[in-house]
């Protein structure tokens, strides 16, 4: 076990960087996980790791002992592949003892560590078949019991559940958290959906354009999110952006909109100012931030028409038009507007966000 | 999955043409098979019941075909008095031997093709598959002087080394398209088991077993069946069957029952062959390759 630290790392195809100027530090066990959309640098990230691609410039380091120079089976790191990478020519039990086997280890140990591996995974019953013969929730399984049958320095998964149908999925990410606690070896988990990074990770590396944007907790992801893009990529259903107007009123400021003027908290108040002097901001909520009701609540309400409205068994999500731009609001099922019909919505002035135009930058 | 059946309609011009296919299927059957079949019976017959033939429009007659005392002497002369068993020995040798040589050169270099980047790539790749595109003949003279020069003629190894020149650009293309069709994801998870690159070579090769079979059996009847290389640069000292056979046509007279027999020694091998390897040999050059 291990832990990891990236060095001002980066990643150059040709003159194209991949991967810049990248800092993070994996504590020993913990779980990171690191979230993006395609193309944004995180599968080299952990290609840099395994020592499948070079790292052009910068130190990557396990326990402080640079691992830049080491051939992949020197670092003693175990992947889990997206397409998983089973041996198609070899039994479960073989693609399982493949990596105990190169390192030379006899056979009975061999058995033993395989056998252990089968039963956690529970694919005991399989060894005997070919990877053709498997689904792919047992694919999956077979390509973690090969990653721990030893115990390496550090697991990387490479967004090894994409592949499964929605329901394994929710019911994977909970399997590989409690292994990954089990074994409390560090984890290094490439993800692009954000629900696994969220309901998995001990930390979350949030990556854009080669970049990193964030590195800190689900919760702080979530919920105090640095930048627009941060915002807008994590949580489903996404965050709604609203530019809004700054305004003072009666010394307090007020974001104001075509179809609502709502003031801030004394203390976003002082975020703000201290800030900049921007006139238009983006106003960020989550769609359960907002309450929806079909009668005026209050005069700081915002006023929109209902465009659809989605039932999603526990929840409903309505899609309202307002003037210039179309939110979405999560609410209970016993709401009963229609579409068409006016709607009001309240905020919740204590969890939305206010993003700089310029540089989405997040105020609060 | 869907159905893979094909579906089809029959209409009358679809019946006229499967009738046509059947006899043109006929025809084709005597054609191919009916050569072997006489060069089979006559190396079993005395020269002069070989050459009874019924008379034209006879075909009760055909039964003189069958009227024979079988004997086994042409056999005997070519193993016991023209050193048959040499050639074939050469035989052997040369074609598996060229076999052995451009697979294992070809599947290396086929392998760095396939999973390496490098600049002039294409262009290498091109050269490779372009030396096959002048016929042999061209390129005889220079090659015999070169092998001259290096002491080469006359030799079983030279005779490998001729048909290896001509077996491994073919080698290379072929093996390429397997390795390509392996994903490279399987060799690198090779290596972050612990493998070195060489060992996670080694754990593909299973993968394009059917490249590498179809391969050898292409190689090998090339070389079985040359005569050119082998009558130029294996002349003398590496002689080989079909080489061997030819000086059964002498100017005085034509050795028919040697000459038959001689046909057998050389086309049973490659027929026993293409029986063991047929269904690597399908598999491997329709590319079924490899599913994960």
């Amino acid at each position: 076990m291990a832990k990891v630290s990236f060095r001002n790392v980066w990643k150059k195809y040709g003159d194209i960087p991949a991967v810049k100027d990248l800092n993070i530090e994996c504590q020993d066990g913990s779980f990171l996980s690191v979230l993006g959309p395609s193309g944004c640098g995180k599968s080299s990230t952990m290609r840099m790791v395994a020592g499948l691609e070079h790292i052009t410039s910068g130190q990557i380091l396990f326990d402080e002992r640079p691992i830049n120079d080491l051939a992949p089976k020197d670092r003693d790191v175990a992947m889990v592949f997206e397409n998983y990478a089973l041996y198609p020519h070899k039994s479960v039990y073989e693609n399982m003892a493949n990596p105990l086997k190169l390192r030379g280890q006899d056979a009975a140990v061999i058995k033993e560590r395989v056998t252990a591996a089968a039963k956690l995974l529970e694919i005991n019953h399989l060894l005997e078949r070919r990877p053709q013969e498997l689904s792919g929730g047992q694919k999956q399984r077979v390509a973690i019991g090969r990653a721990i049958v030893r115990e390496p320095n550090l697991f990387l998964f490479d967004e090894p559940i994409a592949h499964l149908d929605a329901k394994l999925r929710a019911h994977m990410r909970g399997e590989i958290k409690h292994l990954q606690r089990t074994l409390g070896t560090t984890m290094i988990y490439v993800t692009h959906d954000q629900l696994e990074a969220m309901s998995m990770a001990d930390m979350i590396a949030v990556m854009h354009d080669g970049e990193l944007q964030q590195l800190g907790t689900p919760r702080q992801v979530y919920n105090h999110p640095v930048n627009a893009w941060v915002a807008g990529f994590v949580g489903e259903p996404a965050m709604n952006f609203v530019d809004v107007g700054v305004e003072d009123r009666a010394g307090r400021t007020h974001f104001t909109h075509q179809n609502f003027s709502v003031a801030v908290t004394e203390e976003q108040q002082r975020q703000i100012s201290n800030g900049s002097r921007e006139s238009v901001l983006r106003m960020g909520v989550r769609p359960d931030a907002l309450s929806i009701s079909m009668t005026k609540p209050s005069d700081s309400c915002i006023t929109g028409k209902i465009f659809v409205t989605e039932l999603l068994g526990g929840d409903m999500i309505v899609d309202v038009d307002l003037d210039d731009c179309r939110i979405r609001v999560k609410t209970s099922t016993e709401f009963s507007g229609e579409e068409g019909q006016t709607c009001y919505m309240t905020v919740n002035t204590n969890k939305w966000h206010a993003f700089s135009k310029e540089n989405g930058k997040a105020f609060f | 999955m869907a159905s893979r059946e094909v579906i089809q309609y029959e209409t009358p011009l679809s019946k006229a043409f499967r009738g046509f296919c059947a006899v043109f299927l006929a025809f084709y059957v005597v054609w191919t098979v009916l050569p072997l079949f006489i060069m089979f019976m006559s190396s079993f017959k005395d020269l002069l019941e070989a050459f009874k033939l019924p008379a034209v429009g006879d075909w009760a007659g055909v039964t003189v075909f069958f009227e024979f005392t079988p004997t086994t002497k042409h056999y005997y002369e070519l193993f016991a008095n023209l050193g048959f068993s040499t050639y074939l020995f050469n035989s052997l040798v040369a074609a598996g031997g060229s076999a052995v040589v451009s697979v294992i050169l070809g599947s290396m270099c086929a392998y760095s093709l396939s999973r390496i980047d490098f600049k002039g790539k294409g262009d290498l790749f091109f050269w490779i598959i372009s030396t096959r595109m002048a016929p042999v003949v061209a390129v005889m003279v220079p090659l015999y002087w070169i092998f001259r020069q290096l002491d080469l003629v006359g030799t079983l190894p030279g005779l490998i080394l001729a048909y290896t020149t001509f077996n491994l650009p073919f080698a290379i293309w072929i093996l390429k398209g397997f390795f390509d069709n392996v994903p490279y994801a399987i060799e690198e998870a090779q290596m972050v088991d612990g493998a070195t690159r060489f060992q996670a070579l080694r754990a593909i090769l299973p993968l394009v077993a059917p490249g590498i079979g179809a391969f050898i059996v292409l190689c090998i009847l090339f070389a079985w069946n040359d005569y050119l290389f082998a009558a130029i640069i294996g002349s003398g000292g590496a002689k080989t069957l079909p080489v061997a056979t030819r000086e059964l046509v002498q100017p005085q007279n034509i050795q028919w029952g040697q000459i038959m027999a001689a046909g057998v020694v050389t086309t049973l091998p490659m027929m026993f062959l293409g029986l063991v390897i047929r269904k690597y040999l399908v598999t491997g050059l329709t590319m079924g390759a490899v599913k994960e």
